[in-house]
């Protein structure tokens, strides 16, 4: 058993020579193992746990390698027995996450049933059973009425459960589907050996950089044998599960496995319970308790006023049923569910994907996002940005699809220049990428190279072929980290000299020069030229850049003839005096679409903070770059160089942007770094360890702030566990942040995060037009009831009806609104105050309830009294009928003209009652669904077909009006009558009044903006 | 903890804003005011479509009678269950019976249809139509004398036969306006069975006026505004000789060439059904 583990570069593939036991730690789960022979083992494996220890925190990091060898009965150059392995292992289990616990789906569905709505409607169910267990027992004719009633409702709160549930499942599903996108882990296991999760870097051979990898720490990080930390967390000896290693050797003694681990822990803290709940959910409880609430209200009020009149208790139990039933949103949670989801949908296209629905609305009330920098606001890959030769700078072009400008190569010093820079490169392109844009293609080289290799390729052609045309004669890989050079034959074979390039660091590369290129000319390289190379480095370097300089020497032929030994080791060739020829920069560029999406949130009132693990002048760059910084914009320290005076002296109020780094971030209170957040707006936070992301997004949310984080290691998920919305990189990103995450970016891109919030803000928008429409014809179901209990008139709309108004003709519109269009460009408004904006405010309940409602109550009564009145029932007849009406021995009871009407044919006109009031709240509701088109515009601006859905809306609803009231047998079944063609026209007038009086209120709202009537009216 | 600025504000009643439910004096008034003309405006707009309404409609004829192709039928006397449960013995069991049918022939007397309604041509309809615009109100009726019930007239036997162990049930077809319940001269008529268990216990039936019919002058209806004194056609039933001691159900239904009875649901349109019973202790 190997416990012992060698930590090698991660361009594996190309390292040939690679003894046993050398392990490759890549990924969080990506970890391979080779044999002797360099072949993969194909086998899938679970892994196997070499052994673990129990605490999280503990002094691993401190103690000596014997006491460590000690602790875990372990030797460092030999690792465990096969026995004391295969016992770990039965003690610990796999080394592997566990998957987070799930909710068992009986209780998912459970809780479908079970919700505040869906008891009321319980209760309904059983004071029906109960009524109808009297009524049968005493044997009273239309008992059954009660039975069927009672089936209906539990059909109701089934249903639509069932509905939830799906909705549920399916968006699960989406979840689950979209894992199978993300490479899945493949775990190759080799002999008995195991792969580590944690390891202690007490054993380090040689010189080793070991870099903590991912976005998050994009400067690498080197670790070292040393504890230098006591906080394990910060400590250079300790690499953590999960980390990438990008370059270097090391040996490693595990200490931790699975769950375990820091990361385990992280993983399972962060899929653990206590989610806070999403500011929706907390608007849709709200909202359900207020409804519930006055549903019970209204019901329990009718129900004594019934009692009190005279009514029976039963009688005035089924009013108090009949009121929930009318006064509750039975289809509300289904729309809404289906608007969210229609949502994501739309988002999933746009490389967004959500997986928590009511992420989508969180997205759009986010007023801070904490950005990650490379990958995120920065294409990750380095790119030659500018080059300085000739005495003057050059800028590359750096866009994504090199549609920019190019620099001047005309110049005899720029092909120096750019010969040395392809010549003195290890990079290649890995083979069959011809057809791809260079750009995209695949290199096997470290960053710098790999931009050199790009740059090369792209200005001066084929890099690979050119060096060719050069003999490599002999390669002085980096004999220190900042230099490189190789000694190659000129293209030429009639000059036989030898051309030596060298890159490196440019202050080390100035050193070995005498001589410099300008203009094709060598110049001596006097103070005037050092000056001006100075002068160049130091901007260079102030844009962030990574700068190296380049020089060459043609060696003389008679010194060094054809055939002389180059000996890289002995270095018996000239390494000082040589000619410069210039400098290259690099940085990782902003990706194009980023300025514009950042510009967007600002006008958006989104504050975008960056929070890299880069060097503060590199991370401010970029900022300034996209516009996190905007131009003009101080930091403290800029306005103290500008007035020449101390830092302190400088009124902290007067810079608006601010950088902190990580080691200032460590010494700041929470009070402190609030005070920060509140007195700069823009802000940078530079070199910060993934604790401190967590600590700025909880200093955000202080300050109430809703928190959009984005993060792709494994150390972000606590950070995006805490922010109300964690996004994590799909590309980029680890399983574990993917699982802490509510929403992934498929091209983790900064600009799609913008896109989201636009599509968060316009579904906050139409949920709020949505449950107006929904709300609205509660009050013209409830109005029948209270005029039938208090006037007793015969019942205009029945329980049935009432139910399938709910549930089958308004859910398509109420739906159809989530595909309205934004009214106004709804990302230059501020982001909503979730305190204060609240989905469903008084002014949409009162209008929706005490205007539109009203108007379509009066359109209900009027369509009613006409059926009733052309049938021979005037008005004033029907008041105080009720109970002649409703008397089942009554066989002969006279209407208005001396008609006598016998028990069934007036129950027949009652349900031609219902009908037309039920026809009256439908085409109110065409007219409502118009009117919720817009809050503010008018529908004329808005466009009446633009959104297609609402049209084919109204038409099914038509359909379906028509549908239950023609098709034969609905009278007995549902209570549907076939009506008269032109009571369908009766409630016309109360639509256009709706239509034309909510004109008139948005004009008013437009007209006066924060008037009385802007106040009151507008929702 | 949230750093709230606002702190929690009472909401019934706020000293310091003098708001009360969130909304000052004024603010109120103003509200107030508006909900009270919007309302006025809608209850104006109301009371205005159906005033429209109610001018569209005919005074004497109702503008649709969907529900009544077939008229219902209904019994005297008539109790609330549909049920004639009595015994002769006993004068208090049927004395609420014949004081009902007293009442409601009342109106028949000859005497009063004779001071009021005209004796009209048998087996023809009473057609009084309107000319054009002009309304040929009040319109006249036609006689049904309380003697042409004969033995049901209550006028021989006052008890109607329920001392005697043979009571009447008079039977009346509900009032449809322009109803016309036969054609080529055929009055309607009643017949009365019983439901096939109890057919042996109906015994022989007699009916009045002969055959039972419903006499074609008495149709059509013109509406209660129109033809103030019109006079129900009776058919009266005498149960001559009914088992006793046995419920029997018995089902009458209208005869004519152009009713139907109406359908499963309604058991009452075009036909009536009761119940009787006629205990007696010494048998």
């Amino acid at each position: 058993m190997i416990k012992n583990v060698v930590l090698q570069t991660t361009h594996f593939f190309y390292e040939k020579k690679i003894t046993k036991s050398i392990f490759y730690l890549q990924d969080s789960y990506n970890m391979f193992e080779m044999d002797g022979e360099g072949k993969w083992n194909a086998a899938y494996i679970p892994f196997i746990v070499p052994f673990t220890i129990g605490q999280f925190l503990q002094d691993d990091h401190e103690i000596t390698i014997e006491e460590l060898e000690m602790r875990y009965t372990t030797s460092v150059t030999k690792g465990l027995t096969s026995r004391m392995a295969s016992e770990v292992l039965e003690r610990d289990g796999p080394n592997e996450l566990l998957p987070p616990k799930g909710t068992p789906e009986y209780i998912k569905f459970a809780r479908q049933l079970a919700g505040g709505l869906q008891c009321l409607m319980w209760v309904a169910a059983v004071i029906c059973f109960i009524a109808f267990g009297i009524e049968f027992s005493r044997g009273t004719l239309g008992c059954f009425d009660d039975l069927y009633l009672a089936i209906t409702l539990i059909t109701v709160v089934v249903v639509t459960g069932c509905f939830g549930y799906y909705q549920e499942f399916k968006s699960t599903n989406i979840i689950a589907s979209f894992k199978n996108l993300v490479p899945q882990v493949k775990i190759w296991k080799y002999r008995k050996c195991m792969v580590i999760s944690v390891c202690i870097l007490g054993q380090l051979e040689a010189n080793l950089g070991l870099y903590l990898g991912g976005c998050w720490e994009s400067e690498p990080q080197s670790k070292t044998p040393e504890c230098t930390h006591e906080n394990p967390l910060e400590t250079k000896n300790i690499a953590f599960f999960s980390t990438t290693c990008l370059e270097g050797v090391a040996t490693g003694t595990v200490i931790n496995t699975g769950d375990r681990t820091i990361i385990g822990r992280i993983a399972s803290l962060a899929s653990g319970v206590g989610n806070e709940k999403t500011p929706i959910a907390i608007e849709i409880e709200h909202f359900v308790d207020i409804i519930a609430g006055l549903a019970i209200f209204f019901g329990f009020t009718f129900f004594v006023v019934a009692m009190f009149i005279g009514y029976a208790f039963l009688e005035a139990m089924i009013f108090f049923m009949a009121i929930v039933v009318a006064y509750v949103p039975e289809g509300l949670l289904a729309t809404v569910t289906v608007c969210l989801s229609l949502t994501a949908k739309r988002l999933a296209r746009k490389n967004c994907v959500v997986k928590n629905l009511e992420a989508v609305e969180t997205l759009g009330s986010t007023s801070v996002i904490c950005s990650d920098k490379t990958g995120t606001l920065t294409q990750n890959r380095m790119t030659v940005a500018h080059l300085w030769f000739d005495n003057v700078i050059h800028a590359a072009d750096t866009t994504e699809d090199q549609s920019g400008q190019s620099f001047d190569q005309s110049s005899e010093t720029w092909r120096s220049l750019a010969r040395v820079a392809a010549l003195c490169n290890r990079a290649i392109f890995k083979p069959n990428q011809e057809s791809l844009p260079i750009p995209s293609r695949i290199v096997v080289g470290d960053a710098s190279e790999t931009a050199l290799l790009k740059f090369t390729e792209l200005t001066i052609g084929n890099t690979m072929e050119y060096r060719e045309r050069f003999k490599k004669v002999v390669e002085v890989p980096f004999n220190s980290t900042n230099k490189f050079q190789v000694i190659h034959e000129l293209e030429d074979p009639l000059d036989l000299r030898y051309l030596l390039v060298m890159k490196g660091a440019p202050e080390r590369i100035l050193e070995r020069c005498s001589t410099i290129l300008i203009k094709g000319q060598e110049l001596p390289l006097d103070e005037q030229w050092r000056e001006a190379f100075q002068t160049a480095y130091m901007d260079l370097g102030g844009l962030g850049e990574r700068v190296l300089g380049f020089c060459h020497i043609y060696m003389n032929e008679k010194e060094f003839p054809r055939g002389y030994k180059f000996e890289s080791e002995e270095m018996n060739f000239p390494t000082s005096g040589l000619c410069f020829a210039g400098l290259i920069s690099m940085i990782d560029p902003p990706r194009a679409t980023v300025p514009d999406a950042v510009m967007k949130c600002r006008t958006a009132g989104i504050r975008v903070v960056m929070v890299t693990g880069d060097h503060p002048i590199t991370a401010r760059a970029i900022a300034a770059n996209v516009g996190i910084i905007s131009e003009g914009s101080e930091t403290i320290e800029d306005i103290a160089a500008r007035k020449r005076i101390p830092v302190e002296q400088v009124n902290k109020r007067d810079a608006r942007a601010c950088v902190i780094n990580g080691g200032q971030l460590k010494d700041m209170s929470s009070e402190e770094l609030d005070e920060a957040l509140r007195s700069h707006p823009e802000m940078v936070f530079a070199r910060t360890s993934p604790q401190q992301k967590l600590i700025i997004v909880e200093s955000c949310q202080r300050l109430g702030s809703i928190v959009a984080v984005t993060g792709d290691g494994v150390n972000d998920s606590p950070a995006l566990k805490k922010a109300d919305i964690g996004i994590a990189m799909g590309i980029a990103g680890s399983d574990a942040a993917k699982n802490a995450a509510d929403m992934i970016l498929l091209d983790d891109n900064f600009a799609s995060i913008v896109t989201g919030v636009e599509q968060g803000r316009l579904i906050f928008d139409n949920l709020k037009k949505s449950i107006a429409y929904t709300l609205t014809k509660n009050i013209p179901e409830l109005t029948p009831y209270l005029i039938y209990i208090t006037v007793s008139v015969p019942l205009p709309l029945g329980c049935i009806t009432i139910l399938f108004i709910e549930l089958a003709t308004d859910i398509f519109p109420s739906v159809s609104l989530a595909y309205e269009k934004a009214e106004s460009d709804i990302m230059h408004l501020k982001p909503r105050n979730p305190r204060k904006d609240r989905l469903v405010n008084e002014a949409l309940a009162v209008y929706s309830y005490f205007q539109i409602g009203a108007i379509q109550s009066f359109a209900g009564f009027t369509d009613y009294f006409t059926a009733m009145a052309q049938e021979g029932w005037y008005p004033l007849l029907c008041v105080g009928l009720r109970s002649q009406w409703e008397n089942v021995h009554l066989q002969d009871l006279q209407d208005s003209y001396g008609q006598e009407w016998t028990y069934a044919q007036r129950l027949y006109q009652e349900y031609t009652c219902y009908t037309v009031f039920f026809v009256s709240i439908e085409i109110c509701q065409i007219s409502d669904v118009l009117i919720r088109k817009t809050r503010r515009l008018s529908v004329f601006q808005q466009g009446f077909f633009r959104n297609k859905v609402l049209v084919s809306a109204i038409v099914f609803q038509l359909l379906l009006g028509n549908l239950l009231c023609y098709c034969p047998g609905m009278p007995n079944i549902f209570n549907f009558m076939p009506i008269r063609v032109q009571w369908w026209f009766v409630p016309v007038p109360y639509g256009i009044l709706i239509f034309v009086y909510d004109e008139i209120r948005k004009l008013g709202v437009r007209r006066y903006p924060g008037s009385w009537w802007d106040q009151e009216l507008y929702y | 903890m949230r750093a709230d600025t606002g702190a929690k504000e009472p909401y019934f009643w706020n000293p310091r804003t003098h708001e009360f439910l969130g909304r000052t004096a004024s603010s109120w008034g103003l509200i107030l005011l508006f909900y009270l003309v919007f309302y006025i405006f809608l209850g104006g707009m109301f009371i205005l479509t159906m005033y429209v309404m109610l001018l569209t409609l005919d005074d004497y004829k109702p503008t649709y009678q969907d529900r009544l192709a077939t008229p219902g039928m209904m019994i005297r006397p008539r109790s609330e269950a549909m049920e004639i449960l009595y015994n002769p013995q006993d004068t208090e069991s049927w004395d609420r019976y014949t004081e009902a049918l007293d009442i409601f022939l009342a109106p028949y007397n000859n005497s009063v249809q004779v001071q009021n309604n005209d004796d009209c041509l048998p087996d023809n309809y009473f057609i009084q139509e309107d000319s054009g615009e002009v309304r040929n109100n009040p319109k006249r009726s036609c006689q049904f004398n309380r003697t042409s019930l004969d033995a049901c007239s209550g006028i021989i036997d006052r008890t109607y036969g329920y001392q005697t162990g043979q009571p009447c049930v008079l039977i009346k077809l509900n009032r449809v306006i322009g109803m016309l319940p036969g054609k080529d001269g055929q009055s309607p008529y009643v017949t009365c069975g019983a439901k096939k268990e109890d057919a042996d216990a109906i015994g022989e039936l007699a009916f009045y006026p002969p055959n039972g019919t419903f006499n074609l002058m008495y149709f059509p209806y013109y509406g209660k505004k129109a033809q103030v004194n019109y006079s129900q056609p009776l058919v009266a039933v005498k149960f001559l000789n009914i088992s006793v001691n046995t419920d029997v159900n018995v089902e009458c239904k209208i005869n004519s060439n152009t009713l139907t009875t109406g359908g499963e649901r309604d058991k009452f349109a075009g036909r009536v059904s009761f119940k009787l019973r006629i205990t007696s202790s010494n048998n």
